[in-house]
């Protein structure tokens, strides 16, 4: 009996090795440890054997099932590995082929730079303002220190609806709003668009946007303006950015300056967006006119403060290396897309 | 304003380049806008001696000639007409510049050789008033001594080398609008002592008389003529003026017409206060009369145009007619002649505005009205007449009149502005010493006595304590000036709920595929046609009309962003782009209430348009966006309704979004005539929200609601319907019904076909219901079911599909 079993285990095992498919062992399971199995049947013809056989048969028959169910388990993860890879292999793919990406829009240059300003005022404790584009010239020009017989008048070709309401020309007009109404310490920037009558070329369009920042509190000096500027060219132009202030005139400032930047696109070795200067002119700013706090009423005794407008486009047009601003409005998606 | 470095020097010792110089005067604030290097444009230009002249053998109007110049002989072919032998000329040779960018090479007239060229007057961009003896077409002749030249450089023969800088002077400086202004900011700014070339001029006492030579002057307008000066000249000589005079002149670009009318242009350029010369002859009754002008009077002026005033403007007359604009231009009835015997100087001080109210209105901007309208001062007037006569005595042009006829109605105010050096440090965050102050102040002529400051004559612009700080950081150096943060009470920036709107609005609409653009807020009174605005539209009563457009299509303010939306989706339908997805964040501008009319501001709001187009595109996904953008917002209660009557739109395909009863967005597919106005050949679809209504309606109000424990039942109703019965109204019915246990509806599909009948459709839903606090049993469901069809059926007169 011994040997049957013997037997039994070296043919089941070697018919294990051989079997392909899942379908065999199964068989392979009946044939031997089914019920009417091989082992099965000798365990049940034990009753013929003496009792001292009996437990020893026994034995060896169990563990002959044991190794075989190990086996067949062994064989089936095998075979189970073979398929997946069967698999695996069919179901290759070209992943060079293209992707169904949603086609993401943009957002345009000038809201692009916009938001770079911002960032960096919110970050330094500004709000920011707003005001109306079709405004009177009492915020534009007179609360501005900007009479109506002043030249400074002329310098700004200004389109009117009236003598008394026109197209804002600046976004200074929303300072001296704002100053009306809300008490010092003010610090907020104002972007938007500003109108002027030049014809749309290369470089103007009637059209164009501005920020404007004013902050107003005790003891405001032109060295917080100079460090605020700096901070705002180093933070959007790059950290090695370079300011530089030269005296100017606004009417509604005093001392009034322009300030320029070292090329952001040459570094200051001089190219062609900086005209070979190594420095562009970045904007006008300076320190509060005292009539126009004095209009707004602010005591100029108590408070002083600073000012500075800058034009978005130019700034877009340089950062971008875009050559001509009529693309800023023609609105091509080809061009948006870029951005 | 143009200086040349030769005439800076009469005023400061300038010791740099005119590069460096530039620089400098950049940083202490008369910036430099271009530098012009005379002479630098003529290259290779050389004195050389005609040796011979022969007629040319196949060409009658052309010589050939031989010319010596110094270590070399030329031939050179050449069509002038006067020259001779041993005549001395300018000869551009091979390889030559000439101003203009012209060059000259070698080459052959009609077979000859030819090595260079003989170069007229103009050729080297010099003028017949500079060289009073050459003709215009014809070749300079050098004078005879330019022998010993030959060979050498026309520029150094000539002295043509000349530095001009052109500066860009700020309208609070009418000072620097003359080369002494600037020879002030030049000296102090290299730190070099001020030369007074006129300080004969400034010691100079003239006797004030009521009249001279039978002349008067009355001044009927004071507040617009603070001072007017006349002094004269007789037996006067009108001829040329000296080269010296001449060239200084064209440096500044100013054309010499003749001595006396040069003499007035010179004061101008030279002290900043313009000049008029009159003939005497011409001052009917030689009564000068400073009044305002009649209505309707016409003056024609010396460019020979008829110009129309009105009482705003002043004029100088004589006792019958205007014989000039204050200001502005002289008339051509009181002209200088060739024939002028004696002349009157007028140097006088008008009202600053006026005088730019006046060249506004008669279209003619004049280098003197550009410095009266800035406020010229008073005090220099009188040294100018002065300085003129003292020309007229230095060119030999007359004889000296004695005495001066000064009406003087207003003498200009010396401002006196207190002295705080600790203030003007506090202002700009520096630390000068008072003695420093005081040094650059007085550098400027600017006196400080007893702790107060005052400004000279021609310093008015220097008014209160900050124009004084301004002055001391000019030449303390705004490079100087340190970097600080203000460092006051913490402010909070933080975006306004609009704004924040605004933000995410951008965001979404961009991760959906939409590209942001830039309109113009001014459209053309036409585009309200084009997008089929009804006549009595509020839309074209509330339009805004500018008075000066710059043209058609920027004719008046938008009063809807519709025309600006479409004509850019026009744009890229030109440029045969596909696909095309765009939306603007802008305002429309609506005069309500007669705002424009009572000198207020317009309604402007916050308008978000979104324009359409392509292959993937239709109401449905349209749709989609609009609801997408009102979820990212958080407008959380809101209807859909259909809307017919909107004639932008397509009457069958466009929709309102309402709160309540305010509608806050329209969107749908735009009407084929308005997108054939627009030259359109594609559906585009279009939607109208606003942002202002968006914020007010916004309601950010997240709560956590527990995730559902029990589970939901699922069934699906399938019902037919007529054609016209929208969906949402079935939608409306089933939650109207399940209540607070419907948890979706889901429509997964409508069909028509001839079975159902015509003008029928079948819609089916799939409902999820669910209770949040138990299991939901089947007979409930089933209750509720029937209860639904048979509002469905009621209502809408649905029938179950079997």
């Amino acid at each position: 009996m011994e040997e049957q079993i013997k037997k039994i285990q070296e043919n089941t095992s070697k018919s294990i090795k051989q079997a392909q498919s899942k379908q065999e062992l199964n068989d392979i399971r009946v044939k031997v440890l089914g019920k009417k199995g091989e082992l099965t049947l000798i365990l049940r013809s034990m009753g013929s054997l003496s009792a001292e056989e009996r437990p020893i048969v026994g034995n060896k028959v169990n563990e002959a099932k044991k190794e075989i169910e190990e086996l067949i388990t062994q064989k089936e993860k095998e075979l189970k590995i073979k398929e997946l890879e069967k698999r695996l292999e069919t179901e290759n793919i070209d992943i060079t082929e293209p992707s169904k990406k949603i086609n993401i829009g943009s957002i345009h240059p000038i809201t692009q730079i916009i938001d770079q300003i911002k960032e960096v005022f919110l970050g330094m404790g500004y709000s920011i303002a707003d005001g109306p584009e079709v405004e009177t010239s009492h915020y534009n020009f007179d609360q501005l220190n900007t009479p109506s017989d002043h030249p400074a008048r002329d310098l700004q070709d200004t389109f009117y609806i009236t003598e008394d309401v026109i197209l804002r020309t600046q976004t200074s007009p929303v300072q001296a709003r704002v100053m009306e109404t809300q008490k010092p310490p003010i610090k907020i920037i104002c972007p938007g668009a500003v109108y002027r009558s030049d014809t749309l070329d290369a470089t103007h369009s009637p059209v164009f946007h501005q920020i404007e920042g004013l902050v107003v509190d005790k003891n405001i000096t032109m060295t917080d303006l100079k460090g605020t500027l700096e901070m705002f060219a180093k933070k959007c132009l790059g950290e090695n950015t370079k300011i530089r202030f030269r005296p100017h005139h606004f009417p509604f400032t005093e001392p009034s300056a322009e300030a320029d930047v070292s090329c952001f696109v040459c570094g200051g070795k001089g190219c062609r967006v900086c005209k070979q200067e190594g420095w562009i002119e970045l904007l006008g700013c300076g320190m509060v006119h005292p009539n126009v706090l004095r209009n707004c009423g602010i005591d100029p005794e108590v408070y002083s403060g600073f000012a500075f407008g800058c034009g978005v486009e130019r700034i877009a047009m340089a950062k971008f290396g875009i050559d001509d601003l009529r693309l800023l409005y023609e609105n091509d998606v080809r061009f948006l897309k870029q951005f | 304003m143009k200086a040349s470095i030769e005439w800076l020097k009469e005023y400061s010792d300038i010791d740099v380049e005119a590069k460096e110089l530039g620089d400098i005067l950049t940083m202490t604030g008369s910036k430099v806008e271009t530098i012009e290097s005379k002479g630098e444009n003529i290259k290779n230009v050389v004195v050389g001696k005609i040796l011979e002249i022969t007629k040319h053998p196949d060409a009658d109007k052309l010589v050939v000639t031989k010319v010596d110049i110094g270590n070399e002989k030329l031939q050179i072919v050449t069509g002038a007409n006067n020259i001779k032998v041993n005549d001395i000329v300018p000869i551009a040779k091979e390889g030559s510049e000439l101003p203009g960018g012209v060059k000259i090479k070698k080459g052959k007239l009609r077979g000859i050789d030819s090595c260079g060229m003989m170069c007229s007057v103009g050729e080297l961009d010099l003028s017949i008033a500079e060289y009073p003896d050459q003709i215009e077409d014809g070749i300079m002749i050098l004078p005879k001594e330019y022998e010993k030249f030959l060979g050498q450089n026309i520029v150094d023969v000539l002295d043509l080398k000349e530095d001009i800088i052109d500066f860009e002077i700020t309208p609070n400086r009418p000072d620097c609008l003359s080369i002494e202004g600037l020879g002030r900011e030049t000296a102090v700014s290299l730190n070099k002592k001020f030369k007074n070339p006129r300080k004969n001029i400034d010691e100079l006492k003239i006797e004030n008389k009521k009249e001279i030579e039978g002349l008067k002057v009355d001044i009927t307008a004071p507040d617009l003529c603070y001072r007017y000066i006349a002094r004269m000249a007789k037996n006067v000589k009108i001829g040329p003026s000296p080269k010296w005079l001449v060239r200084r002149l064209k440096a500044c670009d100013v054309r010499s017409i003749n001595n006396i009318v040069d003499i007035t242009n010179y004061v101008m350029l030279e002290m900043g206060q313009p000049m008029h010369a009159f003939d005497i002859n011409s001052i009917a009754g030689k009564h000068i009369i400073v009044r305002r002008a009649k209505p309707q009077e016409k003056v024609t002026t010396l460019d020979e145009q008829e110009r129309i005033l009105d009482e705003d403007n002043l004029v100088i007359a004589d006792e019958n007619k205007a014989i000039a604009i204050a200001g502005v231009m002289g008339g051509l009835n009181s002209e200088i002649e060739s024939d002028t015997q004696t002349i009157v100087f007028e140097s006088a001080v008008f009202n600053g505005g006026s005088v730019r109210k006046t060249a506004k209105k008669v279209g003619l901007r004049t280098e003197a009205s550009s410095r009266y309208e800035k406020g010229l001062s008073p005090e220099n007037a009188e040294r100018a007449v002065n300085r003129a006569i003292e020309l007229v005595e230095l060119l030999g042009a007359g004889e000296v009149v004695d005495g001066k006829i000064d009406v003087y109605p207003t003498k200009q105010k010396i401002n006196k502005i207190p002295f705080n050096p600790e203030k003007i440090n506090n202002l700009l965050g520096t630390n000068i010493s008072k003695k420093d102050m005081i040094d650059i102040l007085e550098k400027l002529e600017i006196k400080v006595e007893n702790n107060t400051v005052i400004p000279p004559y021609f310093r008015q612009d220097i008014e209160q304590e900050a124009d004084v700080a301004e002055e001391i950081a000019r030449f303390y150096g705004y490079d100087k000036l340190d970097t600080t943060l203000a460092n006051g009470e913490t402010t909070i920036g933080l975006l306004t709920k609009q704004q924040k709107i605004e933000e995410e609005i951008k965001n979404i609409l961009v991760h959906l595929g939409l590209s942001e653009i830039y309109t113009y807020g001014f459209i053309n009174d036409n585009d309200l046609d084009k997008i089929n605005t009804p006549k009595n539209s509020e839309l074209r009563k509330q339009t805004i009309k500018i008075k000066n457009p710059l043209s058609e299509d920027y004719q008046v303010m938008r009063t809807t962003t519709v025309p600006s939306m479409l004509s850019t989706v026009a744009t890229n339908m030109n440029k045969k782009n596909e696909n095309v997805a765009l939306f603007d964040i802008s305002r429309t501008y609506k005069n309500i209430d007669q705002a424009i009319e009572n000198g207020q501001v317009p309604l402007e709001e916050k308008i978000l348009t979104i324009g359409m187009y392509g292959n993937n595109i239709d109401f449905y996904s349209f749709k989609g966006i609009i609801e997408n953008v009102l979820e990212v917002t958080n407008i959380n209660k809101y209807e859909i309704e259909k809307e017919q009557k909107n004639t932008i739109y397509h009457q069958g395909r466009t929709a309102n979004i309402k709160v309540g009863k305010d509608i806050i967005a329209t969107f749908g597919e735009v009407h084929p005539i308005v997108l054939d106005n627009f030259s359109i050949n594609k559906r585009v679809y279009l939607a109208e929200i606003n942002i202002d209504k968006i914020t007010t309606y916004s309601k950010e109000n997240k709560k956590y609601e527990e995730v559902a424990k029990f589970p939901a039942v699922e069934r699906d109703i399938a019902i037919t319907v007529d054609e016209n019965i929208e969906v949402g109204e079935i939608e409306k019915i089933i939650a109207k019904k399940a209540k607070k246990i419907l948890e979706s509806a889901k429509l997964f599909d409508i069909y028509r076909n001839e079975k159902l009948g015509a003008n029928k459709k079948s819609v089916a839903y799939s409902l999820i219901f669910r209770d949040k606090k138990k299991t939901l049993n089947d007979d409930e469901i089933n209750k509720l079911m029937q209860e639904i069809l048979k509002e469905l059926e009621e209502k809408l007169g649905a029938e179950l599909r079997k």
